[in-house]
């Protein structure tokens, strides 16, 4: 389960650096793409950050019947903004909008060759994940914050041997 | 009538946090640990969760540690008081600004062998000068 956990990460941060290179985040003293997985990340008290993707790992289970192995893993993807000061945050759903952008471009195609980062290089192991296209449900509005939280479906077949 | 014909006096602020600090002193001026997370590398091994991340520990004083209602799970919280003048002068070395959301960012506080994640902070401010934090820590 985690190289498909790993593999669905690295693949929307890559296109995500692809699509928008400017959207980039400082998290615990380093600039990188503003992606980030929950349990990945340090536990701390800090809130989480506007215009950056987080990826919450929810439930997994079978998707199909025995002795079919296809399973499934929501994850939830949650993301605010607050707009600029300059605009008096007036600007938020415009920015809400250009994030929704981003996460559509980010998850399309909705596939990936599964990888095996353990090691810490990626290591192909044969197969693809694949994923649910992303409904953008109504907007969560608490002033000055506006965001959205949405689920995805993924894909994959457990890997012999693999956590 | 009078504090309004003269208006703040300079330094007054800075008398307060003296005054903080000599407080902090007065109930036992005890010392904590906070664990400081180093800043990560940033590449795919520590956003994977693959690398653990170097921390650092340093001690503030005078501080003083006041034990609260357990979670109700059981878990055991504490409020630590800090010295803001103790504080700033750390955060300083580091650049640090922001120094409720640095706190934040700390791995925790180093009490009953363990490490109490900070889940919030506050801040005591008189006459437009930080005098003291206020964390919250959870097991």
């Amino acid at each position: 389960m985690q190289p498909t956990k790993d593999s669905f990460y690295v693949a929307l941060r890559d296109r995500l650096v692809a699509t928008d290179p400017s959207r980039t985040v400082t998290l615990d003293g380093a600039t990188r793409p503003a992606i980030a997985v929950m349990e990945n990340e340090p536990p701390s008290g800090a809130p989480l950050l506007c215009d950056t993707f987080y990826l919450h790992w929810g439930n997994a289970r079978p998707a199909s019947a025995p002795p079919a192995n296809l399973m499934t893993i929501d994850c939830t993807v949650s993301y605010c903004t607050k707009g600029s000061v300059q605009n008096g945050s007036l600007d938020r759903g415009r920015d809400l909008a250009a994030l929704d952008n981003d996460l559509l471009a980010i998850c399309s195609p909705p596939q990936t060759p599964k990888n095996d980062y353990s090691s810490g290089s990626p290591v192909a192991l044969g197969s693809t994940i694949f994923w649910t296209q992303p409904v953008l449900n109504a907007a969560k509005n608490t002033p000055p914050y506006v965001g959205r939280e949405i689920t995805i479906t993924v894909f994959f077949y457990p890997e012999v041997n693999q956590s | 009538m009078a504090d309004q014909q003269l208006g703040m006096i300079p330094g007054q602020g800075c008398a307060i946090a003296r005054f903080a600090d000599a407080l902090l002193r007065s109930v036992g001026g005890a010392q904590v640990t906070l664990r400081l997370s180093d800043p990560a590398t940033g590449d795919t091994g520590s956003q994977l969760g693959l690398e653990a991340p170097t921390a650092e520990d340093m001690q503030v004083s005078p501080a003083v540690i006041k034990a609260l209602a357990p979670e109700a799970d059981g878990r055991r919280r504490i409020e630590v008081v800090l010295s803001a003048t103790s504080l700033r002068a750390i955060a300083k070395n580091y650049g640090v600004e922001d120094v409720a959301a640095w706190l934040l960012s700390m791995q925790g506080v180093l009490q009953y062998g363990g490490v109490m994640r900070i889940a919030s902070v506050t801040v005591d401010e008189f006459h437009g000068k930080e005098c003291l934090y206020h964390l919250t820590a959870t097991e």
